[in-house]
């Protein structure tokens, strides 16, 4: 459904998009996944024609960017609706914008984002997650074959981040195919696909779970422990450490195997002065994106 | 903390280079220009005559017209002829001296000398009355008696010929027929240089322009559907100044109807227009405004709308012709007091037309459908 081959983006001397190529099926939901700056929106803005790539080329539903319009819509990062104007108006006016004048179907879309009640509010008044489906709507008013969505739950609280990716499940089910960029593990491990880049470039590709892989032959280590600067130190400077990752009550230990666990309790106990257990884990997705990130930026 | 507050807003007004070029660079243009500009003493001004008499006597009238510099002066065929340079504005005053006049001032007749000013600029007009005064002065009027001081019948006259002079077009000299014609454009150049200049700045500093440049708009649809609600904007704000100029003060009917409705369209699409570039121009809402003051300002000042462009000096007066605000107040005034044919306007509305063509086209270059 979308294609990108060899897509270079420069400002000024610095490649912010670097030779990405991918492709998305249909009805799939597919993340862009990095951290800031990794060129992110800087993809989505090409895909959608809103900013030109150096080179490269894009296909959608097998066709010129330009002859696709209509087929696609786009949710970008910051609220782009006309504060001034009504929930109704901003979805009248983009429907006007392709053309559209059904309005039983527009009725019909605000009342599946729960905005029926928002209907006359002024759009400047709604609040964040609102706006968030007022984007939403307004970008589905023409019934695109594809979505664009530029981090659609930043800053969304996990309820309504919930709400949004039922209905992205729900969209995909009926045969949208979704392009999320996001930099949330846990909104990138609901993607069916997902690209990992990095400072432009793509870094890795795949399913949620084949994207783990990435890191190579490595194991993960849980060890039960206050956060502990000194033994976080303590631990990086042994040699195949690949990152240390505190949740809560919880250290991960990511290294490449062959270095020996023993190796790793012994530099533990020589901080701590007490014995410990090391409990093996599979790494999960956060371990994966920041050694990524770590990994392209030394 | 007040000191955190200034300390802040001075570093942000850094970050904003073009702003501070605008603050920095603007008032020194303008001071320059202005301190050049503003002379207030006019020279040159345009003078049609006819002489028919031709004579020794003539040329005294004319060399003492000429001498200081105010007026220039350039012959006609016929008396009509003068009225009507006056009227295209081509000259600003006239003088005809009939085929009798050396023969009347050798018989001691007092013969007229017909003086024509034109009245739409009170203030040149004052200035054109006096200055006209120097061919009445002594070094002119010295060789023309020809009495017989010795005869005891003769009363010398004070004065050797009679200088009658004519205001045409506003011969009560209002103020403001001179300046409301001027206010109209004035009004319409900021409502409309300012509402446009800011339409795409805004909508791209509110994040709606990225939004919109997803849906299969063209490029010329989103310009024009951008810009047709300010033209009627600028026509309806046209007409209601209009009608209260009629209303309230007397202005004179227009001497055609449709050519002010030309010049009314012409001049909203050229303020459109350049709002349109100043729009793209911009990065922010702030710059804009301050382009677009830096276009009002010169434009009041140098456009003849309030000191006469003859008080211009040469060099300056290419900055007056580069502003479109110039060719208005020349129009609206030839079509509201001065009852001007089309044929003297042409230049002005074609001026106009191509300041549409010239900021049309660019913003249609600089404007790009991508971010």
């Amino acid at each position: 459904m979308i294609q990108a081959n060899h897509l270079v983006k420069r400002f000024t001397k610095i490649k912010s998009v670097d030779d990405l190529s991918f492709s998305v099926k249909k009805g799939e939901i597919f993340g862009l996944l990095g951290p800031n700056a990794a060129g992110k929106t800087t993809t989505i803005r090409i895909l959608c024609g809103i900013m030109k790539a150096d080179s490269g080329e894009v296909r959608i539903n097998n066709n010129s960017i330009e002859a696709s319009k209509k087929d696609f819509g786009y949710v970008a990062q910051y609220f782009g609706q006309y504060e001034e104007l009504s929930v109704w108006e901003n979805l009248k006016f983009y429907a006007e914008m392709y053309g559209v004048d059904d309005e039983a179907r527009l009725l019909h879309l605000l009342e599946r984002y729960q905005l029926s009640a928002f209907k006359e509010r002024k759009a400047g008044e709604l609040s964040g997650g609102y706006k968030r489906r007022l984007a939403l709507v307004c970008a589905l008013a023409h019934d695109p074959k594809v979505l664009f969505l530029d981090e659609p739950t930043a800053g969304i609280d996990p309820v309504t981040r919930k709400l949004l990716w039922d209905d992205f499940y729900a969209l995909s089910a009926e045969g949208k195919t979704l392009f999320v960029t996001t930099h949330y593990m846990e909104e990138a491990s609901r993607c069916h696909q997902l690209a990992f880049i990095a400072e432009g470039k793509m870094i890795a590709q795949g399913t949620p779970q084949s994207i783990k892989k990435a890191l190579g032959d490595v194991d993960v280590f849980t060890l039960n422990t206050a956060y502990d600067p000194l033994l976080i130190k303590a631990i990086n400077t042994i040699a195949g450490v690949v990152l240390t990752n505190q949740f809560g009550e919880n250290l991960h230990i990511v290294i490449n195997r062959g270095v020996e666990k023993e190796q790793l309790i012994a530099a533990i106990e020589r901080v701590k002065q007490h014995k410990v257990v090391l409990e093996e884990t599979e790494p999960d997705l956060e371990d994966v994106f920041i050694a990524l990130t770590q990994g392209a930026r030394s | 903390m007040i000191l955190a507050i200034v300390k802040k807003e001075l570093l942000q007004l850094r970050r904003d280079p073009r702003l501070i070029g605008l603050i920095v660079v603007m008032p020194l243009v303008l001071m320059m220009l202005f301190a050049v500009a503003l002379k207030l003493e006019p020279n040159s001004v345009k003078m049609a005559y006819l002489d028919e008499d031709r004579s020794f006597f003539s040329n005294l009238i004319k060399t003492g017209l000429w001498s200081d510099g105010y007026f220039e002066l350039y012959e006609v065929t016929t008396q009509e002829a003068i009225v009507e340079e006056i009227r295209s504005g081509r000259a600003k005053a006239g003088l005809y001296i009939a085929k009798d006049f050396s023969a009347l001032l050798t018989e001691n007749q007092q013969p007229h000398v017909q003086m024509y000013v034109d009245g739409t600029m009170p203030s040149l007009t004052t200035a054109m009355k006096y200055n006209s005064n120097a061919a009445t002065d002594e070094g002119v009027t010295n060789d023309m008696y020809f009495l017989d001081e010795d005869d005891p019948n003769t009363v010398i006259a004070e004065s050797p010929f009679i200088m009658d002079t004519e205001i045409l077009f506003n011969p009560d000299e209002k103020e403001t027929w001179f300046f409301l014609p001027g206010v109209i454009g004035v009004l319409i150049m900021q409502i409309a240089l300012i509402l446009t200049g800011i339409t795409i700045v805004r909508e791209r500093e509110q994040h709606t322009l990225e939004q919109l440049f997803v849906t299969p708009i063209s490029k010329s649809s989103f310009i024009i559907g951008k810009l047709l609600p300010y033209v009627f904007i600028g026509l309806i704000d046209f007409y209601f100044i209009l009608g209260v100029g009629w209303l309230l003060f007397d202005l004179p009917q227009p001497s055609s109807h449709l050519l002010l409705f030309a010049l009314a369209f012409i001049y909203v699409a050229v303020m459109i227009a350049m709002g349109l570039f100043i729009s793209l121009i911009s990065q922010t809402q702030q710059q804009a405004m301050f382009v677009a003051i830096f276009i009002i300002v010169p434009s009041i000042l140098l456009s003849g709308f309030i000191f006469p462009i003859e008080a211009i000096p040469e060099g300056v007066r290419i900055i007056s012709y580069l502003l479109p605000f110039t060719y208005f107040v020349e129009i609206i005034r030839g079509l509201l007091i001065k009852q001007t044919l089309l044929v003297d306007l042409l230049y002005a509305y074609g001026a106009l037309i191509g300041f549409v063509v010239v900021f049309v086209g660019a913003s249609i270059v600089k404007f790009k459908r991508t971010l």
